[in-house]
């Protein structure tokens, strides 16, 4: 199994290599040799999985200097296992799907070569056992990702959004890269599961575990896109769709759960868990009222992941690693066949992102309309998709936890609640209706079969029927059974305010979107529109902060006193070199008289003092 | 048979010699001789020779040789031998009486040097030169009168202890030597004449004269200093103005003769401090090396200035623009030369500079030292400047400059290997001084 | 083999390279920086498991202990490897010199003598010998083969760190006064009094080498306009000499001082890695940019040096090497994108990746590295650093971290700015294709930081030995 294992890890990076350089040597060879790599990885994961019985754990030095050593050992267990069975079979299908979507780019080599960097390096986050190789996984992802969504590097907002991506996570970041010198500070360790054992025996300071624990967390917000580190997330649409659904939408986005999961007993011992609640419930709101107005799809898509995130989030938070779990794979699930979905529509409708501009394509693309279709019911926590037991559990766990309990709950129900309204009205917008732009319909082309509707459909039936499967999946991600928290009314609460509210999306959205244009028309809700639509500008808020005041302030500041005061006395003394030429230069004038007088006034002078210091020896 | 007599034997003989290359060799003869004989002392009272008068006599022999062998007129050669023989004659002074007989003939025979004058300009520095030179040589007269008043031999050895008069008398005298070593405030006749005069002549004056004079100073009055430990305030104050002035006056100068005339003064600054530390066992190696050093240098960039510019002595920093895609050995010789001033290691200049400030620190006067250091830094400044102008810049399209000859590269190889070998070759010095 | 050779062949070869015929001077270069380079492998075989490898004592004077005595330990020869190394890339990479080249190899060669004798040279005063003599080919470099500035630069170079070499040769004098000797590996038993004054003069005289905030305004200049492969040499060993100093000197010859001092070092080694960062940050010039970074860098390594713990001294060295094989590649690509367009702004060179796909992946490797991400030396380094500096000053040195995101965000709005982005105008109409040796050079570079970034376990194991044999 161990080999097996160091396999997998190794064979994503190989693979990138080869899949450049055959890709280089000829176009078509890139996507096969990934489409190769990327099955014999789910493969291979799969074997893992069939054969597990305890955890795998191999130990190893990475190097050693002066005399402290620093490890890099596999630690797989059953969570690393779904982590890397979702990031092997999303990555495989999303390579697959990549087929057609990217077949006309010219780049492809570097395209896979890159994708499957990406898969190397979620693979790696996942099955490390200490925080070291975490963080090398981690940041590769992060590379990936920049790279990825600066994919199209020629257009500005590409190249943009990568920056932007980059340095919000790499901002969170740097908490986590603060968190391994006081963890091993603190711990003299870095392995994640003696961390946890540690913390759960008391034997690390719990005020020094709160600080760490919230430094990771920071991390984890950048990267899975919370509040406030989420603008980014938005901005990664730019890269193509495929990228979206695999890096920003099923599993890069994930890690940040995934190492509170990972850290759990530690978490719980340090007492952090309520800050993750109240971060994730903020930012569940923000992420479900965003994706109500945005007219991309993709960004629809994107705050609503940063909604769903924050509920795996809230999950965890409220001291239920089942929930939160159970939600991140399903939401990855069905979240890259929404991705998917919108990719082929994307691609059909050659290149429109805005929904405005689409509308009755579920007559030219009835399939893709059906499963995402699916994708949205399990997104709206419809039973008896997979979506709706998670999200049940993380709400009731919520609202159970005596911590939680009160507006972090409330918050999260809305968030919950929401969500079958921006992607009801994503999939009416796209869907039903009339076509808005005629020229654009006729031109629709109609997705290919087995490279574009095939990974939908496994999808798709993936995410029905892990909802058959939620209480053997808890229990081999966490050894927990599912939070089934009974309470009075809640379900019946639930399932008919999603009903009501599907009955108004359907309303506003897909028979009368006059009325809603015209209630968006009134100044106080063009206002909060505006709002909503900008992230509650919290991107222009941490623009304008680091532009204006990092940069225009601070370091313009350093920058005035190097040229003005460091490097102005460097360079001043040059001048005052030259004044004291100048004063020295008056008595110089050439005139013996002057001279031969100075020389005598010396020679006095000089007799003078010794006199003065009165002389003898 | 001493060095004295077959130089003055040679000097006399060679105002017979018509033919310039006929005296070129029989001055090499006289000054080959004359190095052999060099441990031998004149049978004169109180002049007596040692190692260090040997050795540093052999040196001033080098260095006129090389002063021989790029000169172009017969009459500067004789002087040159005189000078030789006056030098050796005051390096080998051992009592007050001998320093100043030996001391005034190296200034009358320094009078008459300069007094052959091409211009104007070189008049003008001969004339300051003369006048400073009275000017001083009254100073010395007077402090030797007084030094006579209190009835102490002239013709001892300065090692007993000294009384008041005697005191003042030395200090007046020292004021008056200070003429020739361009301390502050005695220094201002020098930045005109060496500027003015033919660089050959600058070259005698400032590079071997002066280092001359400098070791006999040392060689006499080192006893006296060790004993009169208030005079060594005045000495590291004079020395610490000296070489200030120097520097910054030299920093912004556009005559290359200016700036060497500068630097010729902040020199004589760090040779007084190595005096200064008379109380360092390791003083009298700072001093030598610093005036060997000087000997080699200072000597090396005069002439090359003299054969450069054809014996004028307004070359300034224009002039010698692009000089290295011109004539890259003559730039070569320059930059080493100036580097060595500079205190650039692995050329003399630097480790007599090192030499001579370990001292110091060893004497225990270290912010003399650091003040000496950062000045010497500063000097970095103007002799950077000339290097810049003579690799960085692009030539002039017309140049007053001549180019360098066989004889006179030929006398600057002689001059650049002292410069190499006592850059590294300290151990010649510590055996003659330690 | 005579020791000699290393340290004085180079100084008379130089001579011959330049009055060689046109166009030898390279292969002369090669030559012997392959020789120096096999050499410097040859003491490492030799070195005992601990202290010096004593090679010989030449030109003794005894009465002044002034002898050059050639010793090396493991962490010279550390220096010596890089070094080797350095000159070989910074040869191959000036391969396409075309202006005097012979004299331009003669000072490369002139060069590499000194800087041999810095690191092999245990006498005080031969050692300052070396280090001040290898400012003269470095002015020549600067001063003929630069950009526009070259002359403000050269002579900036020059009178600012000889000022500093000043203060620390009165340093080395004040050390022969108060312990008696010169030699670097007796002082520290010879030493009687506490000297403040000595470690001081030390101190700035290496910090303005290193270079460290607020001593650090020379090497903008200097690295801007001097020719790229010289900015290597500048960057990769000169200031690597100034970090070799302040830890030969300024702690393991004077321990006590700096156990003293180590808290000013450290908050030093602070500000200039966030000050130079922040200054790299508001920069618009490429190279600047790059300049700052590597002084911000210094700045990191300053921070491992002050924690004073073997951990720490050889986290620092390795950033030390890191540093020099990171710094690099970015000054040879901003030097050649200036040569080649004639611009030093970023926002003028947009879209290079397009133009010259694999220099631009170089560029972003080499910044990528620099900005510490995982997989590359500059990771490694960082990390080592900062897991020793909490280890030895506590949590408040989780500040460190702080520097990535600066590093980061300069970083990554270079690429932005001039690999990503529409093809500017500048570019489309420059030669952008570059010649085999740098490009060579440049992947050599590459192939180093990646295999030390996931490897560093061979490069530690030489390192180790330097501070674990009982050196602190």
């Amino acid at each position: 199994m161990n080999s097996i294992a160091v396999t997998i890890l190794l064979l994503p990076f190989a693979g990138a290599a080869a899949a450049y350089l055959f890709g280089k040597w000829h176009k078509g060879l890139a996507f096969w040799t990934a489409e190769i790599v990327g099955i014999i990885l789910f493969a291979l994961t799969l074997y893992l999985y069939a054969g597990s019985t305890a955890a795998i754990d191999i130990d190893a030095t990475w190097f050693t200097f002066g005399t402290i050593s620093l490890p890099f050992g596999i630690y797989i267990d059953g969570l690393s296992i779904v982590m890397l069975l979702i990031a092997t079979g999303l990555g495989m299908l999303d390579i697959h799907f990549a087929h057609d979507y990217m077949a006309d780019d010219p780049d492809q080599a570097r395209y896979y070569a890159k994708v499957l960097f990406f898969i190397g390096g979620m693979l790696l986050l996942v099955s490390a056992k200490e925080m070291t190789g975490l963080f090398v996984g981690w940041e590769f992802m992060g590379l990936a990702s920049y790279l990825l969504i600066a994919f199209w590097y020629r257009k500005p907002a590409p190249a943009d959004a990568g920056v932007a991506a980059f340095l919000y996570t790499r901002f969170g970041d740097i908490f986590l890269f603060a968190a391994i010198g006081l963890l091993f500070y603190f711990t003299r360790t870095l392995d994640l599961e003696r961390l946890n054992a540690m913390a759960a025996a008391g034997a690390i300071d719990k005020d020094a575990a709160y600080v760490i624990a919230l430094f990771i967390f920071a991390a984890a917000i950048g990267k899975s896109g919370q509040f406030p580190l989420f603008p980014w997330l938005m901005r990664a649409m730019e890269g193509p769709t495929t990228v979206s659904a695999l890096i920003h939408g099923a599993t890069m986005v994930n890690s940040g759960i995934y190492i509170v999961a990972r850290l759990f007993d530690f978490y719980t011992a340090a007492g952090a868990l309520i800050v993750v609640a109240g971060f994730a419930a903020l930012s569940a709101v923000i992420g479900a009222t965003g994706a109500l107005v945005q007219r991309e799809m993709k960004k629809v898509l994107a705050y609503s992941t940063m909604s769903h995130l924050s509920l795996a989030f809230l999950g965890l938070g409220a001291g239920s690693l089942a929930a939160g779990m159970t939600h991140l794979v399903n939401h990855a699930v069905f979240k890259a066949l929404l991705f998917l979905g919108a990719g082929a529509v994307i691609l059909a409708a050659h290149h429109t992102k805005d929904m405005f501009r689409l509308g009755g394509l579920g007559r030219t693309m009835p399939l893709v309309a059906f499963f995402m279709g699916m994708g949205a019911l399990s997104l709206s926590g419809i039973p008896p998709f997979s979506g709706f037991y998670s999200k049940d559990a993380v709400l009731a766990s919520t609202i159970i936890q005596s911590q939680t309990h009160g507006m972090i709950a409330v918050l999260g129900v809305i968030a919950g609640l929401l969500s079958i309204v921006y992607i009801g009205r994503l999939w009416m917008f796209i869907f039903a209706g009339a076509p808005r732009d005629r020229a654009l319909f006729d031109s629709v082309r109609s997705p290919s079969k087995f490279w574009t509707i095939l990974p939908l459909g496994i999808m798709a039936l993936v995410t029905l029927i892990l909802g058959f499967f939620q209480a053997p999946l808890s229990h081999y991600l966490t050894g927990q059974p599912v939070t089934e928290h009974h309470i009075e009314g809640l379900l019946p609460f639930l399932l008919s305010t999603l009903a009501l509210l599907a009955l108004l999306v359907y309303f506003f959205y897909g028979r009368r979107p006059d009325l809603t244009a015209k209630a968006a028309a009134q100044p106080l809700m063009k206002s909060l529109h505006q709002v909503l639509f900008n992230g509650y500008y919290i991107e222009a808020m941490i623009t304008w902060f680091s532009k204006n005041i990092i940069i225009g302030a601070v370091a313009a500041t350093a920058e005035w006193i190097d040229r003005r005061v460091i490097d102005g006395a460097v360079n001043g003394s040059v001048r005052a070199a030259q004044a004291a030429f100048a004063l020295f230069s008056h008595t110089h004038g050439g005139k013996t008289g002057g001279y031969t007088g100075a020389m005598i006034a010396g020679a006095a002078v000089i007799l003078l003092l010794f006199l003065i210091a009165g002389g003898v020896r | 048979m001493s060095a004295f007599a077959i130089l003055l034997t040679a000097a006399l003989l060679g105002f017979g010699i018509r033919n310039l290359r006929w005296l070129k060799g029989f001055a090499f003869a006289a000054i080959l001789t004359a190095a052999f004989f060099a441990l031998a002392s004149p049978p004169i009272s109180g002049y007596t020779a040692d190692t260090l008068s040997a050795f540093f006599g052999r040196l001033m022999l080098l260095t006129l040789a090389a002063v021989i062998l790029g000169e172009t007129e017969r009459i500067n050669i004789v002087q040159t031998l005189f000078i030789g023989a006056a030098g050796f004659l005051l390096l080998q002074s051992t009592t007050l009486l001998a320093f100043v007989l030996a001391f005034e003939t190296l200034s009358i025979l320094s009078f008459i040097l300069v007094a052959r004058m091409q211009n104007a300009s070189q008049a003008e520095g001969a004339v300051k030169l003369f006048i400073a030179g009275a000017v001083a040589t009254g100073l010395i007269m007077l402090g030797l009168a007084l030094f006579t008043l209190s009835g102490h031999p002239l013709n001892a050895p300065l090692n007993a202890p000294l009384g008041v008069l005697e005191s003042i008398g030395l200090w007046v005298m020292l004021a008056g030597l200070f003429y020739k070593l361009t301390i502050v405030p005695m220094h201002g006749w020098a930045a005109d004449s060496y500027a003015l005069v033919r660089p050959a002549h600058a070259a005698i004056l400032s590079g071997i004269a002066k280092t001359v004079v400098v070791v006999a100073l040392f060689r006499l009055f080192d006893a006296w200093l060790i004993v009169s430990p208030l005079s060594i305030n005045i000495l590291l104050a004079l020395a610490i103005a000296t070489m200030t002035l120097g520097n910054f006056m030299a920093l912004f100068q556009q005559r290359l003769g200016r700036i060497l005339a500068y630097s010729s003064i902040a020199h004589a600054g760090y040779m007084l401090l190595a005096i200064a530390a008379v109380k360092s066992a390791y003083a009298p190696a700072g001093l030598l090396y610093l005036a060997v050093a000087y000997l080699f240098m200072q000597t090396a960039l005069f002439l090359l200035l003299d054969r450069l510019g054809n014996g004028l002595s307004d070359l300034d920093l224009n002039d010698i623009k692009g000089l290295a895609s011109r004539d890259r050995f003559a730039a070569f010789y320059l930059s080493v030369q100036l580097f060595s001033l500079a205190g650039i290691p692995l050329l003399a200049g630097f480790l007599g500079k090192a030499v001579a400030l370990f001292a110091v620190v060893d004497a225990g006067y270290w912010p003399a030292a650091l003040i000496a250091l950062l000045n010497s830094a500063l000097s970095v400044g103007y002799y950077a400047w000339i290097v810049k102008q003579l690799y960085f810049d692009d030539a002039k399209a017309k140049t007053r400059l001549t180019a360098l000859t066989a004889a006179p590269a030929f006398a600057q190889l002689i001059l650049l290997a002292g410069t190499l070998y006592f850059g590294i070759a300290a151990f010649s010095i510590f055996a003659v001084a330690f | 083999m005579n020791p000699l050779y290393l340290v004085f062949g180079p100084i008379l070869l130089s001579l011959i390279a330049y009055i060689s015929p046109q166009g030898w001077g390279k292969y002369i270069a090669l030559a012997l920086f392959g020789f120096l380079m096999k050499s410097s492998i040859t003491l490492y075989t030799l070195l005992p498991a601990h202290g010096y490898l004593m090679l010989g004592r030449y030109l003794r004077i005894d009465p002044l202990g002034f002898t050059l005595s050639l010793q090396v330990d493991q962490l010279s020869v550390v220096m010596l490897l890089l070094t080797a190394l350095l000159l070989l890339l910074v040869a191959l990479s000036s391969w396409s010199v075309a202006k005097n080249s012979n004299a331009y190899f003669a000072l490369l060669i002139l060069f590499a003598g000194p800087i041999f004798g810095v690191f092999m040279s245990t006498n005080l005063l031969w050692f300052f010998i070396f280090w001040e003599l290898t400012l003269i080919p470095m002015f020549f470099l600067i001063g003929f083969w630069g950009a526009e500035r070259r002359i403000y630069a050269a002579m900036k170079f020059f009178l600012y760190t000889h000022f500093a070499s000043m203060l620390i040769l009165l340093a080395f004098f004040l050390i022969r006064q108060q312990s008696g000797v010169f030699d670097m590996t007796l002082v520290r038993e010879s030493m009687l009094a506490t000297p403040t004054l000595i470690w001081w003069l030390l101190f700035i005289g290496f910090a303005v080498k290193m270079p460290l905030f607020p001593f650090h305004t020379w090497l903008p200049d200097a690295h801007v306009q001097a020719p790229a492969p010289v900015s290597v040499l500048l960057a990769g060993v000169l200031l690597k000499m100034g970090a070799y100093a302040m830890i030969r000197m300024g702690i393991l010859m004077l321990p006590e001082s700096a156990e003293r001092f180590a808290v000013i070092l450290l908050v030093i080694g602070l500000i200039t890695l966030f000050y130079a960062a922040l200054m790299a940050l508001y920069e618009t010039h490429l190279k600047k940019m790059v300049a700052y970074s590597s002084i911000s860098h210094m700045g990191l390594v300053a921070v491992g040096i002050a924690t004073l713990s073997a951990s720490g001294l050889s986290a620092a060295l390795f950033e030390m090497i890191g540093h020099a094989l990171i710094i690099s590649p970015l000054f040879l690509i901003a030097g050649f994108l200036h040569h080649r367009t004639g611009s030093w702004q970023m926002k003028e060179m947009s879209g290079l990746m397009q133009r010259a796909p694999y220099l631009s992946a170089l560029f972003m490797l080499a910044g990528l590295a620099a900005l510490g991400l995982p997989g590359t030396m500059g990771f490694i380094g960082e990390l080592t650093i900062l897991l020793s500096a909490i280890d030895a000053y506590g949590v408040v040195m989780a500040l460190v971290a702080i520097g990535s995101i600066l590093s980061a965000g300069y970083l990554i709005r270079s690429f932005r700015k001039v690999l990503h982005g529409e093809c500017s105008p500048l570019l489309a109409q420059s030669d952008l294709r570059p010649d085999a040796a740098l490009l060579a050079t440049l992947v050599i570079f590459a192939a180093l930081i990646v295999f030390f970034g996931l490897w560093p376990g061979p490069l530690f194991d030489l390192i180790n030995p330097v501070f674990n044999g009982g050196a602190l």
